[in-house]
């Protein structure tokens, strides 16, 4: 029973850290980045290439999401900017980058499987049984994240301006904010979180030109039925993660899999604008 | 008059050339191969093998004085992509043979191609078995050969009587835990669990929970190559089981690649780099000086895929001619010594074969634990 609890807050915080990124652009600019898989990845081989020239692998964290931010401020003057008049083409066009990123690291560093050094490994007796430390870790993250997170938006001056361009983006700009660098500097954030994140979960994973991909799905999900707001994130999280995980438990693994994309329609048929939405 | 004189010197040396290559043309060997998709990381290094052995041919003299010529196409590693490569192969590049590493979704789509044109084909990877045709050979293992070392050495060796098994969802994943589970219960073992998780899927926890609850004394997996293998070995050293852990998908370079996390894991294959013969070292040295640095390290796969050439160049030998019937019936009777011993497609067109357990060290080489010779394929193809 420990385990089972300790399996869904855990699955939980993950698919948290996962989707806070994908979150944070869709709030501010509307904006689906379906690149976001892709920067996972891209945060994935920046562990890969911290570790592999020698560094403490406790550095690919914080190398990844500056990686990401760097990433994301020039996708969003190359790519997003020259769209935001046309917000359906901005989505297509995320989806290519995606797809042109992914081809990218495949030239550089082939198809095959690499290895970053996890931070740490093995177990830690938490509640009597032994569990995976880093797993363990990753809901401290997620915690922290989702204090900082709602701390940026609440208490500093950039995440005024963030809600003032998400409630009435006109208005705020007649109020003199620059809604252009809310923009630039939210997308920064979010790939930024999106490649920090690919860091994150990648001792528990292998790296390689595909790997953010499947988190595409299930964070998208999550977003949604979250209504776009950090409470409901951690409790879509924790509803979905824990379903996928009672199912697979229970059930059969390779349902499990698709839990939260079935989970996640009925609750939208029941609650179109999600689960915190006005 | 400057253009005529160049256009009748064009055709000159063109007719020259041509009429050089008409008196002996080259044997086409088609290799359909998984250039993309999920073989592309393992495909590298199938058509380098591919390319010592028809070098090597072609500087001895060739087969009964003809030059080899190999023709690859990619197949996409699926089904789709294998009726396309077999159809081109077989129809417009019309190929005396066919050799091919492929995954078993790809074999199956060409199978009915190579049947129609009466091809001979030869299989050179590892499957789950019991695939037939009067025109297919195989010398790679099958479950038989490769599960009975992992299980014997873990209830002989090591006292195991209960056993957990995982694997990704398809045909080669199911069908070696299939095999798996009845052989370790003939044994007299238990199997505690059975479970598989989509080839995408990359979260382990919930079987990993439920490996732990139920305490077994050994583990068996049999992913798809790749991220699903190391996904779940990462995952499953991270959670803290340490009990044995046959691993029937892992090959020596991933292991190595994957640090600490791939020690002690145990693997069964029929060639690693280490083997001790003639043989294997002439075949090392030949492919290091002939790749240098671009060489994707021999396996399991390129090794077969080898001698698979080497074996249809004895069998065309001993027929005296490529025609294709004479062709299939030579092959069974013919024998190769390469890197993996003596190698001879005789049993129901399957391949005895010399077995390897190996355990992965804690700098990643693979020491050999213990040696099977002479491992039979058993009956997979009764009717032939």
């Amino acid at each position: 029973m420990t385990a089972l609890f300790l399996d869904i807050v855990t699955t939980s915080a993950i698919l948290f850290i996962v989707a806070a990124g994908l979150m944070i652009i869709l709030g501010v600019m509307k904006l689906i980045n379906f690149a976001h898989g892709a920067f996972l990845t891209v945060g994935g081989y920046s562990a890969y290439i911290v570790t592999d020239y020698g560094f403490s692998p406790w550095l690919t964290v914080p190398f990844a999401a500056f990686v990401g931010f760097v990433l994301g401020i020039a996708v969003e003057r190359l790519v997003v900017r020259p769209l935001y008049s046309r917000p359906l083409d901005a989505i297509l066009a995320t989806w290519g980058l995606g797809i042109v990123i992914t081809q990218i690291i495949v030239f550089a560093f082939g198809r095959g499987v690499q290895f970053a050094e996890s931070p740490m490994s093995g177990t830690l007796e938490i509640f009597a049984v032994g569990y995976s430390a880093w797993r363990l870790t990753l809901v401290l993250v997620a915690v922290l994240l989702g204090v900082g997170l709602t701390a940026l938006l609440y208490l500093t001056r950039f995440g005024l301006n963030a809600r003032a361009v998400i409630m009435n983006e006109d208005l705020a700009r007649g109020l003199g904010i620059d809604s252009v660098k809310v923009r630039v500097s939210t997308f920064g954030l979010g790939a930024a979180l999106a490649c920090g994140a690919g860091a994150l979960i990648t001792p528990l994973l292998s790296i390689d030109p595909n790997m953010g991909l499947p988190w595409l799905v299930n964070s998208f999900m999550l977003v949604l039925v979250s209504g776009v707001a950090i409470p409901g994130l951690a409790l879509a999280s924790l509803l979905l993660g824990g379903a996928q995980v009672v199912v697979s438990t229970f059930v059969s693994p390779i349902l499990g899999g698709v839990t939260i994309v079935v989970f996640a329609a009925i609750l939208l048929r029941i609650r179109p604008k999600g689960l915190f939405g006005g | 008059m400057r253009n005529l004189t160049l256009a009748s010197g064009l055709a000159l040396t063109l007719a020259f050339t041509t009429s050089g290559a008409a008196q002996e043309e080259p044997i086409k060997i088609g290799i359909p191969v998984g250039l993309s998709g999920a073989n592309s990381v393992v495909a590298p290094s199938v058509v380098q093998s591919s390319e010592l052995a028809a070098q090597e041919i072609n500087e001895a003299g060739g087969i009964l004085g003809r030059q080899v010529e190999l023709v690859v196409a990619d197949d996409g590693s699926g089904a789709q992509g294998a009726q396309r490569a077999f159809d081109s192969l077989v129809y417009q590049d019309e190929v005396d043979v066919l050799i091919s590493m492929e995954t078993s979704a790809a074999r199956n789509a060409g199978l009915p191609i190579v049947n129609r044109s009466e091809t001979p084909y030869i299989y050179t990877s590892f499957y789950e078995g019991r695939s037939c045709s009067p025109y297919m050979f195989v010398n790679a293992w099958v479950p038989e050969q490769q599960v009975t070392p992992v299980v014997d050495h873990f209830v002989n060796e090591l006292d195991a009587q209960t056993f957990y098994l995982i694997g990704s969802d398809y045909e080669f994943g199911r069908g070696m835990l299939e095999f798996t589970r009845q052989y370790i219960e003939e044994s007299g073992g238990e199997v505690l669990g059975e479970e598989y998780l989509p080839m995408d899927a990359s979260d382990w926890t919930p079987i990993l929970s439920d490996v732990r609850s139920k305490a077994p004394d050994a583990v068996i997996t049999s992913t798809a190559g790749g991220a699903p293998n190391v996904t779940l070995t990462k995952q499953m050293r991270n959670s803290g089981i340490d009990v044995p852990y046959g691993n029937l998908a892992v090959d020596e370079g991933t292991a190595g690649n994957m640090g600490s996390d791939a020690t002690g894991i145990y693997i069964s294959q029929s060639y690693l780099t280490g083997i001790e013969s003639e043989e294997n070292a002439a075949f090392l040295s030949a492919m290091d000086e002939k790749f240098g640095s671009a060489l994707e390290t021999p396996n399991d796969l390129s090794v077969p895929q080898y001698e698979a050439i080497y074996l249809y160049k004895a069998a065309v030998e001993q027929a005296g001619t490529t025609d294709k019937a004479a062709v299939i019936e030579a092959l069974p009777q013919v024998s190769y010594k390469g890197p993996r011993g003596d190698i001879q497609m005789n049993v129901q067109h399957h391949t005895p074969l010399t077995m390897y357990l190996g355990q992965v060290e804690e700098d990643g080489s693979v020491s050999v634990i213990q040696r099977f010779e002479d491992v039979d394929p058993g009956e997979q193809c009764p009717n032939l």
